[in-house]
């Protein structure tokens, strides 16, 4: 049977729609109670120099998934932005007389490589191996965080692979405008307001800087050890006490205190002739843990965090202007903010703006319809499975819980607290959070099109205006 | 319906260690099976009447299911004028169908805790959702509903021009390299225009698109004979191949497509091209060259030369680049650029790409990866060689199937459907990589590792522009 031909009827009135022989009226099958879903269970030992490993058992591929997690991230940068990078890329440069290949042939015999990650608060290594090397895999990671050679030969060459990443980055609008942007949220002599750092600034990096982060920042008692996946525990566990028992404590630590600061102030960077127009529009946010930031969750997702939110809707569905448009909540320690982000086609930016502000005002006039904010809560509840349902994504939120000192119930009582939010509190925490004449706002693009329309916004009457050309 | 059943394994495990794989019933697969390690991928194989193809796979250890889409369309059927126009047809199909208006169809996923999406690729366009269990008979509901009457206006049609150039604006044009090696060196290296075009779009091609061209690209290829569906995740085989009866199968047959040929010829002389690019700050290299054919032994070889030249830290492209000579901060590649090894159905290319510093010529470059290929050329790659990178071509494959949306897993058993007619291919892949000998990777590397079989393709930084013209470059 051949599918009928659909007719149309003339270009720009007629659509693709359904043929009266094909027409087919039917109701949505009803969606049921949502499955019940249990973390899985984990285990966690603390060695005597105060170093905690976690077991966590899941998944069915004969794989697990290490991650080693030192308090060793960008935080502790002080003046040489990026160091803890240089640190963590030279520790992969050999160790106890093994080299760099030695290492990587030798994880890439058990199926997986050894990565090295930095992050704001950490630097973790991590190897996702077949399940047989899980042992083998531990002790290795373990002699290359304790006793890396550091050598001196392969330093310059570290260093011209940081400059030139830095260099690229700064080629593109993203990382400009979160540069900028968190410049201003933190002022740039905090690590968490550094974006970037400066290729000059780079070239001021010694061995002996590097060698003495390695020093100050590693240690049995700033590292956690998870392990997810399918493993033999006794086996894991008796690696872990082997390889680490014998390391010390380490110096103690702190992240340095931060204080965040609200707007009203616009940051311009000038691209010229760029196409979009790339933004970063924000407010601090309540921390991580209290009841605001759950609420805030879920004003997040209405808002910008989600496909079907508003801003969404309304920039990309209904007027095309953006492609990826979406807002997010990032956390530190101590404060967290909330950010808003698009790439908007350069002759709409102005109109852009002016959606984005009445979406926000409106949600901060009118309680969102139950239908709505519901669908908000349900796909929040939903999707806590999926970001639980790999090694990676169970490491990723046991370790964050961690970090913060969440209670340790936290994940297991998530879904409740997202579904005690009210409509009311999603109104509220958008007014509360959100005051649109205190803004923090970064613009990356051709200035020329755009600048005078930006600057005729009422929310923006008593802003700060930093002017700068790329 | 179901009146074509394949591969039935017994165990309802994803994994089931040394489980004896089944030869299929019926079928054009004549291959023999033994008994294999690691993998089993419990599969349930059913055509329908109107052609559709159903795989379901049940894995119970997380209470979601994933629901995949794929049609047989994809860059390399889309009209000669209408460059862009299979990827813009994709965002067409999310605009809402007869009993979904725009926007409800996703609210249903999302009000549901799941997620969705789409993508387009060489040979296919397709279209998933992961959400948990209890939506999954509403999920096959509204793909039902989507398959047979989607609604696409002109409102909604300029709508998403409008989004898709923005895509192409922010992943291409704003943006230092943009599809340098995903679109251009394709463009370079292939002659057949199938492959050899720009699959994301012309600007003004898709601004020409018109309810025309998505009526008659909808009647050609939008069809349950050209399609195939993938369940898989937690759920009861019967019920649900129940719910997909009743949702596809009164969606009459087309025509079948028309076939078009996609081969290309055999490369005889290397090639050279280069892109002025006004926001790149460093020059890049890549290069690529034409693989052997899908499936076959060589295949599996080059999936292995693949892992020993550029896969991972101990690659030896990436010690000897990265590592020696220091002049790129890594090295990057693999075959299909836009997928993986396994899901494409044509002509393709293994490629390599690099950004590196001044004053390295892509003449000096190209002979030291000539040293590190020539010797794979040569000499036989040693068993330890082999071993480490199966090893690592054993893991990787873990990690697409054992994802945790299980995206991975439900791509597979469609592309084996739609490409092979043989989703229980994917209990076979690791035979594949296991047949491979040292001297069939010398042989392969001999003929596909030629010089002569490759395009190298350079990104010039061009910051004021003032560089020549610049055809396949980012300035369209």
């Amino acid at each position: 049977m051949l599918k009928s031909s659909l007719k149309l009827i003339a270009i720009g009135v007629a659509s693709l729609s359904v043929s009266a022989a094909q027409a087919q009226q039917s109701q949505q099958p009803e969606i049921g109670p949502a499955p019940s879903f249990d973390l899985p269970d984990t285990h966690t030992i603390q060695l005597a120099n105060g170093l905690e490993a976690t077991f966590i058992d899941f998944g069915l591929a004969p794989k697990v998934n290490i991650s080693i997690q030192v308090l060793a991230g960008n935080v502790f940068d002080g003046e040489h932005t990026y160091l803890a990078d240089i640190v963590a890329g030279m520790m992969e440069e050999g160790a106890a007389g093994e080299t760099s290949e030695d290492i990587a042939r030798a994880f890439a015999s058990m199926g997986g490589d050894m990565n090295v990650g930095v992050g704001m608060h950490t630097t973790s290594f991590s190897a996702n191996v077949l399940s047989e090397f899980g042992p083998d895999a531990i002790r290795r990671m373990a002699t290359i965080i304790q006793q890396p050679d550091l050598p001196d030969s392969e330093f310059d060459r570290l260093l011209q692979n940081q400059i030139r990443n830095m260099t690229v980055a700064r080629s593109q609008a993203g990382p400009l405008a979160t540069e900028a942007y968190v410049g201003l949220l933190y002022g740039t002599d905090h690590p968490y307001g550094e974006g970037l750092p400066d290729v000059g600034e780079m070239d001021s990096f010694t061995m002996d800087l590097v060698r003495q982060f390695h020093v100050d920042h590693f240690g049995a008692a700033r590292t956690r050890i998870y392990i997810a996946g399918r493993f033999d525990q006794s086996a894991m566990e008796a690696a872990i006490r082997d390889a680490f028992a014998d390391w010390e404590a380490g110096p103690e630590t702190g992240v340095p205190p931060a204080a965040i600061r609200p707007g009203p102030v616009v940051r311009l960077i000038n691209r010229e002739d760029a196409p979009q127009t790339t933004i970063r529009l924000g407010f601090p946010a309540p921390e991580i843990g209290t009841d605001d930031a759950i609420r805030m969750t879920v004003m997040n997702a209405l808002l910008g965090g989600s496909f079907t939110s508003r801003l969404t809707r309304n920039l990309r569905e209904d007027k095309g202007w953006t492609y990826s448009p979406g807002s997010g909540i990032t956390n530190r320690v101590g404060s967290s903010y909330w950010t808003f982000n698009a790439d908007i086609v350069t002759e709409h930016t102005v109109e852009a703006f002016s959606e984005i502000f009445d979406e926000i005002q409106t949600l901060q006039l009118n309680l969102p319809d139950d239908d709505e904010a519901t669908g908000m809560r349900n796909w929040l509840s939903g999707i806590f499975i999926l970001q639980n349902a790999s090694t990676g994504g169970l490491i990723g939120q046991i370790s964050s819980r961690d970090f913060f000192g969440l209670p340790d119930d936290y994940l297991e009582t998530y879904v409740d607290r997202i579904n005690a939010v009210t409509n009311g509190d999603i109104s509220s925490v958008a007014s509360d959070y959100l005051p649109l004449n205190d803004m923090v706002l970064v613009i990356v693009g051709d200035l020329d099109s755009i600048e005078d329309g930006i600057r005729a916004f009422p929310q923006l009457a008593d802003a700060e205006f930093i002017t700068d050309s790329e | 319906m179901s009146n074509r059943y394949f591969a039935v394994l017994g165990a309802l495990a994803l994994f089931a260690c040394s489980e004896p794989a089944t030869t299929p019933a019926t079928g054009d697969n004549t291959e023999t099976q033994s008994t294999v390690s690691g993998l089993q991928v419990d599969v349930s194989y059913h055509t329908m009447e109107n052609g559709l193809r159903v795989v379901l796979s049940e894995d119970h250890s997380v209470p979601t299911a994933t629901v995949a889409v794929y049609y047989g369309v994809g860059f390399r059927n889309e009209p000669r004028n209408r460059t862009g126009f299979a990827h813009l047809f994709e965002h067409l199909m999310f605009q809402g169908s007869e009993n979904l208006p725009k926007g409800d169809f996703d609210s249903l996923i999302y009000g549901a805790g799941g997620v969705n999406n789409g993508s387009t690729r060489f040979d296919f366009t397709n279209y998933f959702e992961v959400v948990p269990s209890n939506a999954l008979e509403a999920i096959v509901w509204a793909e039902g509903d989507r398959m047979r009457a989607p609604i696409i206006d002109q409102e909604v049609l300029e709508n998403q021009q409008g989004v898709v150039t923005n895509e192409v604006l922010v992943n291409v044009i704003n943006q230092p390299y943009g599809g340098w090696i995903w679109i251009d060196l394709p463009m370079l290296a292939n002659e057949n225009w199938h492959n050899a075009h720009n699959f994301y779009g012309d600007l003004t091609d898709l601004e020409n698109a018109n309810l025309e061209d998505v009526q008659s690209f909808f009647d050609t290829y939008y069809a349950p004979n050209n399609a195939v569906i993938a369940v898989v995740g937690s759920f009861d085989s019967g019920e649900t191949l129940a719910w997909i009866e009743r949702e596809f199968g009164n969606i009459p047959a087309s025509e079948p497509a028309p076939p078009i040929d996609i081969s290309e010829p055999r490369q005889e002389e290397e090639k050279f091209g280069e892109i002025h690019d006004r926001l790149a700050p460093q020059p890049a290299l890549g290069f690529g060259y034409h693989m052997p054919e899908r499936g076959s032994p060589e295949y599996y070889a080059m999936a292995v030369l693949d892992q020993i030249l550029v896969q991972g830290d101990d690659s030896l492209l990436t010690q000897r680049i990265v590592n020696e000579e220091g002049y790129a901060s890594g090295v990057f590649g693999g075959i299909n650029l836009l997928g993986n090894m396994y899901n494409y159905n044509g002509p393709m290319l293994w490629s390599v790409g690099m950004i590196h510093d001044d004053g390295y010529s892509h003449e000096e470059i190209m002979a030291t990866v000539d040293t590190v290929i020539e010797g794979l050329r040569t000499e036989p790659i040693s068993s330890e060689q082999l071993d480490r990178a199966i090893t690592k071509l054993r893991s990787e494959f873990y990690d697409i199937v054992d994802s945790s949306s299980r995206f991975g897993l439900a791509d597979l058993l469609a592309s084996f459907a739609l490409f092979d007619d043989d989703p229980s291919r994917i209990n076979r892949i690791e035979q594949g990589f296991d047949q491979v000998t040292p001297e069939l990777v010398l042989a392969t590397a001999q003929e596909y590792l030629r010089p002569t079989n490759r395009s190298v393709l350079r990104v010039i930084p061009d910051p004021d522009g003032t560089m020549s013209e610049n055809p396949s470059g980012d300035g369209e």
